[in-house]
């Protein structure tokens, strides 16, 4: 296997020279270093680095906001966070910005190699996520349908797609939140949200706020569900969903960018229910 | 709702937009609705979740969005909302929000985490958020028109 290459970030030549140093002598080769933002992406661009280690108090822009220019410019950046703060708020922060790890500052190389391994490494977690967790909510959709309905659901082939999605008329968008972050799609048209609440109310929908009611409900028990059966699985997970947002009037294009969606028809005998969910990479390796 | 939410979000907003490339940041007003919004064009949708939680929605009509990718992305000609200028569009709505999570945390409200973008685009579309009211705040960005709507509860 070729030498991992790393990048130093610190607007402290002394903590440069300890970092650079405790990743050598963990075998790592430090190609490079930078003290300010524009120097990190003029280097970063120049030697694309398998890794950047980043502080985050520098003068000018910060860690967060080198991390952040960084993943925008290359998304697939990996990130050590570097720093003697530690707390939920930092750690918050760093998660939304997509940084790949931390290390408490002073600096180990056990610590810094240990992080660097993971990040390295295939991750298991999510390969378990992307492997069951559509499967997953599909179980807790075919269920909650039969439940609700009392009529079985029968599935069409899967479909995987980077592209956009035309709405049938109603769709629900729920946001997962955990360990990694995603999206699950329900859709479904006007006439079989109306069939369905009919189903599950045992009378007509007296308006169109009850069908769409219905429809929200829906994705809510389907998606927390499905979280809570994946997180049974593997309580690392943390899986926890968002409210639903609702949209319908006239049909929409639903895009998910840089997600990918596997999605499935529901086939029932009030109409096909759509299930589209995906997942995006995004953990943090703390140390 | 406590309109006082809002404060963090619009910080949010005059913080990244400069980033990005824009100049003139100017609100053009701030109106409460209710629970249903209609939107032609582009709308991105994040939702939030930790001791606040809803939805934060950006919306745009099809021109603002690829004048607004444009400008993201350093005056390339966008003629129409392809892939890029949607994740251009996308990352301005990731970055605005995780900002306004660290504005929270600011006042108090720490540790919110937040959904992955969806973009829903089309004409009339309505959106419905899981709250009793919508914050609707006009921004015009360097001659571009954007509404951000907020529903959010504690």
């Amino acid at each position: 296997m070729s030498t991992v290459k790393v990048m130093v970030v610190d607007d402290s030549p002394f903590s440069r020279t300890i970092i650079a140093e405790a990743l050598t002598g963990e075998g790592y080769e430090v190609v490079g270093e930078a003290d300010c933002l524009d120097e990190l992406m003029n280097t970063y661009n120049k030697l694309r680095p398998d890794i950047v280690t980043m502080d985050i108090a520098m003068p000018g822009a910060d860690g967060f906001e080198c991390s952040k220019a960084l993943r925008l410019a290359y998304p697939d950046a990996k990130i050590i966070l570097v720093s003697s703060m530690k707390d939920e708020e930092t750690e918050a922060e760093a998660r939304r910005i997509g940084v790949a790890g931390y290390v408490q500052k002073p600096v180990e190389g056990e610590s810094l190699k240990t992080v660097i391994t993971n990040i390295l490494s295939p991750d298991s977690l999510f390969n378990q996520l992307k492997e069951r967790g559509f499967e997953t909510f599909k179980e807790a959709l075919g269920q909650n349908i039969t439940r609700m309905i009392k009529l079985p659901a029968e599935f069409e082939p899967d479909i995987v797609s980077d592209k956009e999605y035309l709405s049938q008329g109603i769709t629900v968008v729920v946001g997962i939140i955990g360990r990694y972050s995603g999206s699950m799609i329900l859709d479904m048209s006007a006439e079989t949200a109306e069939k369905l609440a009919e189903a599950v109310l045992r009378r007509p929908p007296k308006n169109n706020d009850e069908v769409l009611a219905m429809a929200a409900e829906l994705a809510n028990i389907v998606g927390g569900i499905a979280c809570s059966m994946m997180n049974k699985k593997d309580k690392s997970f943390g899986l926890r969903v968002s409210p639903p947002s609702l949209f319908h009037g006239t049909p929409a294009q639903v895009v998910c960018p840089n997600l990918k969606i596997e999605g499935v028809y529901a086939k029932t005998d009030l109409g096909r229910i759509f299930l589209g969910v995906g997942f995006k990479k995004g953990s943090i390796l703390w140390m | 709702m406590d309109v006082n939410m809002m404060n963090p979000i619009l910080t949010a907003f005059a913080d990244i937009l400069p980033q990005i490339g824009f100049q003139k940041i100017e609100k053009k007003g701030v109106s409460l609705m209710g629970t249903t919004l209609t939107n032609s064009g582009v709308l991105l949708n994040i939702a939030l979740l930790g001791q606040l939680k809803g939805i934060i929605m950006i919306g745009m009509d099809l021109e603002s969005a690829k004048r607004f990718a444009s400008k993201m992305m350093m005056g390339m000609e966008v003629t129409e909302l392809d892939g890029l200028a949607q994740s251009a569009i996308s990352e301005m709505g990731n970055m605005v929000c995780a900002n306004a999570c660290t504005q929270f945390s600011k006042i108090g409200l720490g540790g919110l985490d937040i959904s992955p973008p969806t973009l829903m685009i089309g004409d009339g579309v309505q959106a419905t958020l899981p709250v009793p009211q919508i914050i609707d705040v006009k921004f015009c960005v360097d001659g571009i028109d954007i509404q951000v709507y907020i529903g959010l509860v504690s």
